[in-house]
């Protein structure tokens, strides 16, 4: 059944939270590649008798489609070559692509075994406007989901000069401009001033009114600066933030403090198990953080779940993989990035025998446990920094299922677990509709997703069906069905269509007057020119989006 | 005659990829080219390129070429190489790599002959690098080890280097200490602050005597090495951001195969204490691109093999090199080879499909022929900068035909090709 084509998906027990279906069984139909109400009697139909039916699964926050991530694919041949990638035999002898895998896996390979798991959008959380062009090669090469990305802002001069000069509106146009020039879908902040710190000499802040040497621009101004830029501009998501001190004993001060300052705007908190550690020492702060998180209803969250084994740390936080790099010893590359940002990479392995691997993995589980919301507390592993997407399924089970999660406790690293949530014992089992939730309706509904995330008529037909199974990180590890924009892309849990996805972007408005201002800037200081900046040829996004 | 002016061109005769090139344009001819160096001028040259297709000796149709070209090397009777040159678009190099897995062929670029020890060195230990505008922006010391780019990269000293203003270097070369260490025949930049010489054979101590005291070890300064470690490491101690700056392409200066790894190593130590990038300089056209669209499709960003029906690393491995041995049945040469007279000659016996700028006039005798634009001069898409930057292209000529297209329309006319065969 390709795109195009009417069926039907019957008997399933379907979960669409958004339309407040939980386990119901009924049908699913679907007709040009959208949700309809029916179809007529005969359509083809798929059998998903005792079967579980999703919505596609929605990454609001992965590593897998940027310069960045080039660098690090290159940095770890040794991992493509123990983690081979044939080319999947598609129906009708479609053409296919081998590739490699590992924890940065090969474009297609990424494509592929994204579907593989069930998940049809995903974001790139973090590009460098300048190297936007890259992201959208790669997103061509990247078969079977739609694809978006967020652009690094924060630490960018044009920027912080506007912060310095009081021009928080012009901020907002040039926001604005940068998204439609990069073809960017969010606005993403890096630890806000950090990285300008790292590379003028000053290597870091660490507070909220630390301000940089350069401009004493604060990482405060930076944040209310950009929150407020990307609600004007009326954003589908709101500003996406990495926070200050990722990785560091004691940054939930920082973590909290940045909440409290942007207290009544909607903004998104990124990887918050990265930045929820308490002080001094190693410790969790979890539970102040959760507490606070429960009753701001205009913060939205995910996880960044570490996950035990080998990961690939990859960030614009230049500061942070030097420090791991030092601390661990492993090889590590950084990239400054001219006027904008930076990157650092570093391969690493979670190991449960170590105590700080083990604390981590324990917070992420513990801001999971605490929360009241999953519709603004969602999955991720901040791909592949705590570990590969791969590893949802596994991260899965131990949310819903107590005693495996009871049982893995037993085997970490227990030294620096004393006084943390998971430790005194946490009843919590998730259901598989609050799994709906953190991995496909809340996720799409914070990204502004209108058309995803749910099964309602008009929606994307992006639906995953899994054999019911008791051992759920087997059910999520490999789907029966999963249909992307109406095209059944895996069939009887082999990958038989890759059809390219759709690029997820927006054009939002601004006042060009911004334009000359810019202009100069660039003729002074870019290495690129102003009109060969913004990346052309992208293709068309078919989705009304909000702005 | 009217003229017509094209702004904003990018130039890919070198690895600089500046971007501010005005091309005019008269009668199908690029008559002016400004602001140009003389490499630029020499890429850009009047435009010209042949339009011919040729299938087994004589013109033919693109369809008929097209489809002899696909029999050929779906039947071939053992191993295909694919070499994806440097001319070429980043989206027509991944037409061709497309066509590499569909054959399971051994994958070839100019890298594996040049600039590969340096890609495989970074691989083992990471690297700490900048893209260009940020030497210029924030560079306060440079320090030039064996190279001056006047030579191989006459724009760089003005746009990237040292002379212009930058955002945290307000008084721009002033502003600037400026070191040059020569090796043996390796010249470094004319007109530093301080410029020094080493032998050959003092290269790799002094790089590890200078690694040595930018991490605090004492180090003994009874040798020239040790008294000239001493001195530069101390100046570029006291900087807030330096460069390093080296060719990866090689001179004739044979090179010690351990100076990609004490550059890397050396500026990964610098910055322990202040920051540091190393700039490694590259040629021109579009090799960097090749790297990366390699690296994203497989992994790896050279030496690749598609044989297991998956890529496989080989990074030792020059594919054309191997043309001489007689280790393929056919070749797809996508774009200019660099090639040795003698695996000219062995291109001769193979089942050879020649697809890019100046294909009908290339050194090599070829089964099918089929001409293309360059990229950049009649081609737009991507081309990456030598430090990875991805750069917009504003052809200024229309093209003979686009060598993304022809290497489509090839993959499409191989997967039938290859259908029939297996039915």
């Amino acid at each position: 059944m390709s795109r195009g084509e009417r069926f039907r998906i019957a008997g399933g027990r379907v979960y669409d939270p958004a339309n407040q279906v939980e386990g119901e069984v009924r049908d699913v139909c679907i007709e040009d590649g959208r949700i309809v109400a029916s179809v007529p009697d005969g359509s083809p139909t798929l059998d998903a008798r005792g079967m579980i039916v999703m919505p596609g699964g929605v990454d609001i926050h992965s590593h897998f489609a940027s310069s960045s991530c080039n660098h690090a694919r290159r940095l770890v041949p040794e991992e493509h070559g123990a983690d081979p990638a044939p080319a999947p035999n598609l129906a009708h002898d479609a053409s296919s692509r081998s590739g490699t895998g590992g924890t940065v896996p090969s474009t297609f390979t990424t494509g592929y075994r994204y579907a593989g798991l069930g998940y049809t959008t995903v974001f790139d959380a973090a590009v460098a406007p300048l190297l936007a062009r890259h992201s959208h090669a790669e997103l061509e090469d990247t078969p079977c989901v739609d694809g978006g990305i967020f652009i690094l802002m924060g630490n960018d001069e044009y920027l912080l000069r506007l912060i310095a000069a009081g021009e928080r509106e012009r901020a907002r146009d040039y926001a604005g401009w940068l998204l439609g020039a990069t073809g960017g879908y969010a606005i993403k902040i890096v630890n806000p001033g950090g990285i300008e710190a790292w590379k003028s000499g000053q290597r870091n802040v660490n507070g909220l009114d630390d301000p940089l040497a350069t401009n004493r621009v604060t990482p405060r101004a930076i944040l209310e600066t950009l929150a407020d830029a990307g609600n004007q501009l009326g954003l589908p998501h709101p500003v996406h933030i990495h926070c200050n001190n990722l990785g560091v004993p004691g940054n939930a001060e920082v973590t909290l403090a940045s909440m409290r300052t942007l207290e009544g705007r909607r903004v998104h908190f990124t990887h918050l198990q990265f930045h929820s550690y308490g002080g001094p020492g190693w410790k969790s702060a979890a539970a102040p953080i959760m507490e606070y998180v429960n009753t701001h209803p205009e913060i939205s969250v995910d996880v960044g779940q570490v996950m035990f084994g080998p990961a690939a740390t990859i960030t614009a936080d230049g500061p942070v993989e030097y420090l791991l790099h030092k601390s661990s010893g492993r090889k590590w590359v950084n990239i400054d990035i001219e006027l904008e940002t930076g990157c650092g990479i570093v391969p690493f392995l979670y190991k449960d025998k170590a105590a700080v691997a083990a604390l981590q993995w324990s917070i992420g589980l513990e801001l999971f446990l605490l929360s009241q919301d999953p519709w603004r507390v969602v999955l991720s592993t901040d791909h592949p920094n705590g570990g590969s997407f791969l590893s949802y399924p596994a991260l899965i089970q131990l949310l819903m299922d107590r005693s495996v999660r009871d049982e893995r406790l037993k085997q970490v690293n227990p030294k620096l677990l004393a006084g943390s949530a998971l430790a005194d014992g946490i009843g919590r089992e998730y259901t598989l509709n609050e799994i709906a939730i953190v991995t496909r309706a809340g996720p799409a509904r914070l990204l502004g997703l209108t058309h995803k995330g749910h099964l309602g008529p008009g929606a994307d037909a992006d639906v995953t069906v899994y054999n019911h199974d008791s051992d759920v990180a087997r059910m999520f590890s490999s789907p029966r069905y999963v249909v992307k924009n109406g095209s059944l892309v895996v069939e009887e849990g082999h990958l038989r269509r890759a059809p390219l996805g759709r690029r997820l972007r927006l054009q939002p408005p601004y006042d060009e007057a911004i334009l000359p201002h810019l202009r100069r800037f660039f003729d002074a200081y870019s290495t690129v020119s102003f009109e060969n900046f913004p990346v052309s040829g992208i293709p068309a996004d078919p989705q009304p989006l909000s702005s | 005659m009217s003229h017509q002016q094209i702004e904003n061109v990018t130039c890919l005769g070198c690895g600089c990829g500046c971007d501010d090139v005005t091309v005019t344009v008269s009668g199908g001819r690029i008559v002016a080219a400004e602001p140009v160096c003389p490499i630029g001028q020499a890429w850009l040259g009047n435009g010209q390129v042949p339009s011919a297709i040729i299938s087994e000796g004589r013109p033919a149709t693109l369809e008929q070429a097209l489809s002899r070209a696909a029999s050929e090397l779906a039947r071939a009777n053992g191993p295909s190489l694919v070499y994806l040159g440097a001319d070429l678009t980043t989206q027509a190099q991944r037409a061709a790599l497309a066509i590499a897995d569909l054959l399971r062929a051994t994958v070839d670029t100019s890298t594996s002959g040049t600039a590969a020890n340096g890609l495989i060195t970074a691989q083992r230990r990471g690297r700490t690098g900048a893209t260009l505008g940020e030497l210029r922006n924030r560079g306060d010391a440079f320090l030039f080890w064996g190279v001056d780019p006047a030579n191989r990269y006459p724009r760089f000293v003005s746009r990237y280097g040292i002379e212009p203003v930058g955002t945290h270097v307000p008084q721009g070369r002033p502003g600037r200490d400026v070191i040059s260490v020569s090796v043996g025949s390796d010249k470094a930049l004319a007109g530093a602050d301080l410029a020094l010489e080493l032998t050959p054979e003092q290269e790799i101590p002094a790089l590890s005597l200078m690694r040595a005291a930018i991490l605090g070890h004492r180090v003994p300064g009874q040798s020239p090495e040790a008294s000239m470690a001493a001195e530069v490491s101390a100046r570029l101690a006291q900087a807030r951001y330096v460069v390093v700056v080296h060719d990866a392409e090689p001179t004739d200066e044979p090179r010690n195969p351990l100076r990609a790894e004490a550059l890397i190593a050396l500026a990964q130590a610098l910055n322990t204490s202040t920051r540091c990038s190393l700039c490694s300089l590259r040629a021109g056209r579009n090799q960097v691109g090749a790297e990366a669209v390699l690296t994203w499709q497989t992994g790896y960003p050279l030496g690749v093999e598609y044989s297991r029906g998956f890529p496989t690393y080989r990074p030792g491995y020059r594919g054309i090199s191997r043309l001489v041995g007689g280790t393929y049945a056919a070749a797809l040469i996508a774009g200019s080879p660099l090639l040795e007279s003698d695996a000219e000659a062995a291109l001769a016996a193979l089942s050879t499909v020649v697809i890019g700028p100046r294909a009908s006039e290339a050194p090599f005798a070829s089964s099918i022929a089929i001409d293309t634009g360059v990229a950049g001069i009649h081609e737009g898409g991507i081309a990456y900068r030598m430090d990875e930057v991805p750069l917009m292209l504003r052809p200024p000529l229309p093209g003979p035909r686009s060598a993304t297209e022809v290497l489509m329309a090839l993959h499409g006319a191989l997967q039938q090709e290859l259908r029939r065969a297996s039915r």
